[in-house]
């Protein structure tokens, strides 16, 4: 790598959009199906060209960011990433890398390189040739190669497997390898689609590890996708939130934790899932509280300032706080348990206030006394970690 | 082969062999059971009927038979190998099924591979439809639709504005009848290498195409390595067939002018032994034609195995 032909890798998607031509007679039966009441998971909208798989996406990657899509299944992850990568057509926009247009420019031609989820690692060859293969297709010479995989070989920790077959690895051996593969061609951007999910648990973690390591060593922009929220938030610089072929939120995962955009998002980050509540916003000047079951706490500055820069009024709201955020009090708004799982340096409790199911997360060192069934309690939070959320657009109020 | 070995015969290298054959012991009963009648079908269906190929030594007489018959050792052997024919014959025999087996063989695969790079799946069903149709037609009407389609006032003569009759000419016998094999079998025979290429993986080829890798180079890296063993199964059961050129086709295919060509060791004993009546010569002739098909069979076997690190059959 000489420094003049490093250039910036920056990568923009402007309104990039995937339509996915209907095979003939599908039409129909998707008409139908669109038609039909029950709630389905996946809502793609369904034009007469075919599905819209993603639409609308605009974003622009700095270079050497690490940029995480991430969203439930079906919501166009993958698609996105395969359109960057030149494997899937474009149906509309632009995908600009490093300044120049390359919607019709043939995959190998983008300076990409592709980790995928099932490793697709060559079996007939070797792990050494698996990882030569790119560079001996561009025709570079034979020691340039070595050292080019020797060294990725280092980096990953594989060089005792270099003469081995891909079938006589374990997975996570594999899946190194097979970003070994990628790392050997230096890519303006790396592209990896669910690379950990076909791991188990354990491996996972130590490969997310891997790779929050491997970044510092091998400078590039890298575009990770992932269903796994833990994942999204180590990993990412920022965090693309998809659904249904739109973006719903992009941010650093502090912002999306803290100020989600709405109701999706909310629900989408974090483990526990978050509570909502029906409440009630009041606006008093600059100030804003919210109601909810008797209890009333004012908003922390910074919402306060955000609502009002938007004349945000009193309304009916979904307010939601994350089970976290919750405190146990001798007054607020009262629950009943129904369950008390116990999780070691916590407890979870699950309680039903007002008809909706809430939890509240207590630190054992908190407890006064165990918690029993239909046993009532009440609790509080703070006006920094309520999130409001408009009746009506379920949006975040705070935009 | 009754060779079962000792329990303490077994090494620890063939512990598993060993284990198996305990279990066979163990139910031989079952095993007798389900055996049995397939040990008889064989027996009375494929070793009885050889007993026949004694008619190969005798000077065969269907009234006397075959014991009653004079016997006459290898005296049809020596007759044929000697007769002035023989050598063209066995040339004609193998030129048809070898070159049948250079140009036939390949053709699935290479239809196999285009097949497979189509996009659509409505499509790809409909051209495999029409691909596959022809293998239904009997060998005896695909004659003549060939006979029609290249006589002097046929389709490829008026295309071709000329008036030769290509049923006469020794020198295109060979041609028609590899070709037309193509055009009837090829689609059907492309079937099996068209599920085994369905095992390649789709991302493996993404992400050759990734690496860089063009046409040639994503079926050099991704499809052969799917298809390899199918083919060489296959090639070595063409190859256990090269000897039995089907009988049908070449006499289908005969004319009296082009006789030079397409009389096969398979034709002369059909002519020799059913329309002469010379049943032991003519019986000679298939056994002689017999031996070189299982010689051929087992070393190329070999060959295979030694090709490819000690698989064969
Ligand atoms: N070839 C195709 N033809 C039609 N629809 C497709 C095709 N490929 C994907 N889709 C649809 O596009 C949508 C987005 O698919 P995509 O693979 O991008 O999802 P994803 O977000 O990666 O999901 P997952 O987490 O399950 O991998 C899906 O609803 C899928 O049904
Ligand atoms: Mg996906």
């Amino acid at each position: 790598m000489c420094p003049e032909s490093e250039s910036m890798a920056t990568v923009q998607l402007k309104n990039i959009k995937k339509v996915y031509p209907f095979i003939s007679g599908e039409q129909k039966k998707n008409k139908k199906k669109a038609d039909e009441p029950e709630k389905k998971k996946v809502n793609l909208q369904i034009t007469d060209e075919g599905v819209v798989a993603v639409q609308a996406f605009d974003l622009d990657i700095a270079d050497k960011e690490f940029i995480v899509l991430v969203g439930p299944s079906g919501c166009g992850k993958s698609t996105t990433l395969r359109m960057v990568a030149g494997l899937e057509e474009i149906s509309g926009g632009q995908l600009i890398i490093d300044g120049k247009v390359m919607n019709d420019v043939a995959p190998k031609d983008r300076d990409i390189a592709m980790v995928f989820q099932n490793y697709a690692l060559y079996p007939h060859m070797t792990v050494y040739e698996n990882m030569a293969f790119s560079l001996k297709l561009r025709k570079e010479p034979k020691d340039v190669i070595d050292k080019k995989v020797r060294e990725a070989a280092e980096i990953l920790d594989i060089t005792q497997y270099l003469e081995r077959k891909p079938k006589a690895l374990s997975g996570g051996q594999r899946q190194r390898v097979a970003i070994g593969r990628a790392i050997v061609r230096d890519p303006k951007v790396m592209l990896m689609d669910e690379p950990l999910s076909n791991l188990d648990a354990k491996l996972r973690n130590e490969m997310r590890a891997e790779i929050i390591k491997l970044r510092q060593r091998i400078n590039t922009t890298f575009m990770y996708v992932t269903h796994d929220q833990t994942e999204a938030m180590t990993l990412g610089d920022r965090i693309v939130i998809m659904k249904d072929g739109y973006i719903q939120q992009i941010g650093t995962p502090q912002e999306v934790f803290d100020h989600p955009a709405n109701l999706f998002v909310a629900g989408f980050i974090g483990m526990p899932v978050m509570n909502f509540f029906d409440a009630e916003l009041k606006r008093d000047g600059k100030k804003y509280f919210v109601e909810v079951g008797g209890y009333r706490t004012e908003l922390d500055a910074e919402k306060e300032a955000r609502l009002a820069a938007h004349d945000v009024q009193s309304q009916p709201i979904t307010l939601g706080v994350r089970p976290e955020h919750t405190d146990v009090a001798d007054a607020g708004i009262s629950a009943k348990v129904e369950v008390a799982e116990m999780m070691g340096s916590s407890v979870h409790l699950h309680v039903n206030a007002g008809g909706r199911d809430v939890i509240i997360i207590v630190p054992t060192i908190d407890m006064k006394g165990n918690y029993k069934l239909g046993d009532t309690v009440h609790f509080t939070f703070g006006g920094r970690v309520a999130h409001v959320f408009s009746k009506e657009t379920d949006k975040n109020l705070e935009f | 082969m009754k060779k079962v070995p000792e329990p303490a015969a077994a090494g620890g290298g063939s512990s598993k062999m060993h284990n198996t054959l305990v279990y066979i012991r163990q139910h031989w009963q079952l095993y007798v059971l389900f055996m049995l009648p397939a040990f008889l079908l064989t027996i009375i269906f494929r070793y009885i009927p050889m007993g026949g190929i004694a008619i190969a030594f005798t000077e065969y007489n269907p009234i006397r038979g075959i014991f009653g018959s004079e016997w006459v050792g290898f005296e049809h052997f020596q007759r044929f190998l000697s007769s002035p024919d023989f050598m063209r014959y066995l040339m004609n025999t193998l030129k048809l099924s070898v070159f049948g087996l250079l140009w036939g063989f390949p053709a699935p695969i290479l239809l196999a591979f285009l097949l497979n790079r189509i996009m659509s799946a409505k499509t790809k069903q409909k051209i495999q439809l029409v691909l596959y149709m022809p293998n239904f037609i009997s060998v005896i009407v695909l004659c003549g639709i060939v006979r029609i389609l290249l006589s002097p006032t046929g389709l490829v003569n008026s295309l071709l504005g000329t008036s030769t009759n290509f049923m006469t000419m020794p020198s295109a016998f060979r041609t028609i009848y590899i070709a037309s094999g193509i055009w009837q079998g090829a689609g059907w025979a492309s079937i099996i290498y068209t599920a085994a290429l369905s095992n390649a993986s789709k991302e493996l080829k993404e992400a050759a195409v990734i690496d860089g890798a063009n046409i040639i180079q994503q079926i050099k890296a991704v499809e052969w390595p799917a298809i390899k063993d199918t083919v060489l199964i296959q090639f070595i059961m063409s190859v256990g067939n090269i000897m039995s050129v089907g009988f049908e086709k070449a006499y289908a295919l005969q004319t009296d002018l082009n006789l030079n060509a397409s009389e096969i060791i398979s034709t002369y004993v059909y002519k020799k032994g059913l329309l002469d009546g010379d049943y032991g010569f003519s019986t000679a002739v298939g056994l002689f034609n017999t031996v070189i098909n299982v010689i051929l069979l087992i070393s190329m076997n070999a060959l295979v195995k030694k090709m490819n690190e000690g698989k064969g059959i």
